[in-house]
């Protein structure tokens, strides 16, 4: 029996327990194929931070420099001391909204995600298909009407247009409702005999233990927010108030024909989300994956 | 009857309604919000787009479906339509192929697997301001990166965004650029699901890798398929950034996208009621486009 396994030929043997010859090949043509694409998908980047520290006068040279000869801060310098560029002040609107952001929904998202998933009460059903409906409609016809609101409120051009629409974000409930529910019962019911009340169940039991779910959604609400543009290129209008991303895109409209300067302005509305997805990465990566598997 | 009653609430102590209260406190927040800017603006939304609604003028005349009717004789509106729906097909397409070839290679799990995976995904944190802003420069006729390489290889160099035929799918290319590491992270997650004695077992049929590939691997990613295909449908759908920052519609109005022209009509010309109408024309080619794609892609597979 045995030996008629080992005389069988080759190529009944499955792919991944070929010799390790064919393997290595297997790898390096895999390697081969995907690291043209690497290059591409990066390039672009290493090209905008080169750009952004090359002197005005040599951004058209070619061969373009990636490794800048002369890497100078001068675009840097120029972007911070023009006048109708406040970068800086864009930069602290685009942080205050963003962190805003991100607290209001995680607060009100795993509030309702806790009552959808492990309350129950009347009505609780019927609210949760009200707010399924609602996922059929794209955000796009909310923005006419969200604006004749905030118009009357008075809300435009400050910080509130920004951030309180945010809390009717519904993804964040789907996401969480799904972790929410693999929390054993017994965990809850143990902490009910104990005396926590329902408010301190979910603050000491379920939320410490969807620590991860939660990180993964704060993550995706900073990055959503921080790179917003159409939403706060409307219900702002003062120069003071813009956002990085609607910033830059005016830079780019009003055709500041330095590409230093639009490139040190591009850097600067990265930078921060890179650091943020160079530390996090497992989470988003992971989060992706896992969103991508349970919203089938 | 009201004695039972009395009997009843004797018998227990915590009234029911004291008992649900704090589970409708938990929802109660969240449905101030929902009613203020979800459900509220859909429903307001729809009650605009009957009127003649021009935000800088007191009075607002009720047309009834006026504004949905002008819509239908509007030529800049199909222009902009067919347009979207060529960008949305060829990014989403585009993004498909590519994602699914290179998750299919990166699950046989080559050296710098976890690397290789950070870096695709990398473009899609970006905000759409600064991916135009880049590939802008990239795409430039007279100093652009690809025009540099195109002519290095002895090539034609193009106005790649400054030709009519060329505008989307260059546009198109650059969104795949920007956004194609989300579904192949989502893909990727689709394969590792796949339990690998099915690959043996076909294995010892005697099936090839060709053949594991286009009986075992696509059937069975058919539920993650169709979740991309939704999703990346309604994402694209609502393109606006791409063109705003790098074309701004052009050349002439062949970039000119669907969501440009909802800005336009709404914060241009403040005809709120047109807009309106014109958004809710949007939702619902998309819910068309979402059915078409359950119908199609959604029957269920089991194993």
């Amino acid at each position: 029996m045995t030996a008629d396994a080992q005389a069988g030929p080759p190529a009944n043997v499955p792919f991944w327990q070929r010799t390790r010859v064919q393997h290595r090949l297997d790898m390096a043509l895999i390697l081969l194929l995907l690291l043209p694409l690497a290059v591409i998908t990066i390039l672009p980047l290493v090209y905008m931070f080169s750009q952004a520290f090359t002197p005005e006068a040599e951004v058209r040279n070619w061969p373009v420099e990636y490794i800048p000869r002369n890497p100078t801060l001068d675009s840097f310098r120029l972007l911070l001391s023009w006048p109708n560029l406040p970068i800086m002040r864009w930069m602290l609107n685009s942080f205050i909204v963003s962190i805003s952001v991100t607290t209001l929904v995680l607060v009100i998202n795993s509030m309702t995600a806790y009552a959808f998933s492990r309350l129950e009460f009347p009505g609780r059903d019927a609210l949760f298909i009200c707010v399924l409906t609602t996922l059929m409609i794209p955000g796009e016809v909310t923005l006419i009407p969200t604006f004749v609101i905030m118009r009357q409120l008075k809300w435009l051009d400050t910080y509130h247009a920004l951030i309180w629409p945010a809390g009717a974000g519904v993804f964040g409930i789907f996401l969480l409702r799904q972790f929410f529910q693999t929390i054993p019962k017994e965990l809850e019911d143990a902490s009910i005999i104990d005396g926590c009340g329902k408010f301190g169940t979910y603050w000491r039991i379920i939320l410490p233990l969807a620590k991860s779910a939660l990180i993964a959604l704060g993550i995706f609400t900073f990055l959503g927010s921080w790179n917003d543009l159409f939403w706060p290129l409307i219900a702002l209008n003062s120069n003071e108030m813009r956002t990085l991303p609607v910033g830059l895109s005016i830079l780019q409209h009003e055709g500041y024909t330095m590409q230093g300067l639009s490139m040190a302005a591009a850097a600067l509305t990265t930078l921060p989300i890179l650091i943020l997805y160079g530390i996090f990465q497992r989470h988003i990566i992971e989060g992706v994956m896992v969103t991508g598997l349970t919203g089938r | 009857m009201a004695l039972k009653q009395e009997a009843l609430r004797a018998a227990k102590p915590v009234p029911r309604w004291r008992k649900l209260l704090p589970n409708y406190l938990f929802l109660a927040p969240y449905f101030v919000f929902f009613l203020l800017f979800l459900a509220g603006p859909d429903l307001y939304g729809f009650y605009i787009s009957l009127f003649n609604w021009d935000i800088l003028l007191p009075d607002k005349p009720f047309v009834g479906f006026g504004n949905y009717r002008e819509l239908f004789n509007d030529k800049l509106w199909w222009l902009s339509l067919r347009n979207t729906i060529l960008f949305a097909c060829l990014t989403v397409g585009g993004n498909l192929i590519l994602s699914l070839c290179v998750s299919t290679l990166i699950r046989q799990r080559p050296p710098g697997f976890h690397f290789l995976r950070f870096l695709f995904y990398t473009p899609v944190v970006l905000s759409v301001a600064v991916m135009g802003v880049i590939l802008a420069r990239v795409l430039n006729t007279e100093f652009g990166l690809l025009n540099y390489y195109v002519s290095q290889l002895g090539l034609p160099t193009q106005k790649w965004l400054g030709e009519e035929r060329l505008v989307i799918p260059v546009l198109a290319s650059s969104t795949v650029w920007w956004t194609f590491g989300f579904p192949f992270l989502v893909f990727l997650a689709g394969l590792l699901n796949i339990p690998p004695p099915i690959y043996e077992a076909a294995r010892i049929d005697g099936a090839n890798r060709w053949q594991s590939f286009a009986r075992i691997t696509l059937p069975l990613l058919q539920p993650v398929t169709l979740f991309i295909l939704v999703t990346q449908f309604i994402a694209h759908f609502k393109v606006f950034g791409q063109m705003w920052i790098m074309t701004q519609g052009g050349p002439g109005a062949a970039s000119y996208s669907v969501v440009m022209y909802l800005y336009d009509v709404g914060w241009r010309f403040f005809r709120m009621g047109y807009a309106s109408s014109l958004a809710f024309a949007l939702a619902a080619i998309i819910l068309i486009v979402t059915l078409i794609n359950f119908r199609f892609f959604g029957r269920r597979v089991e194993y």
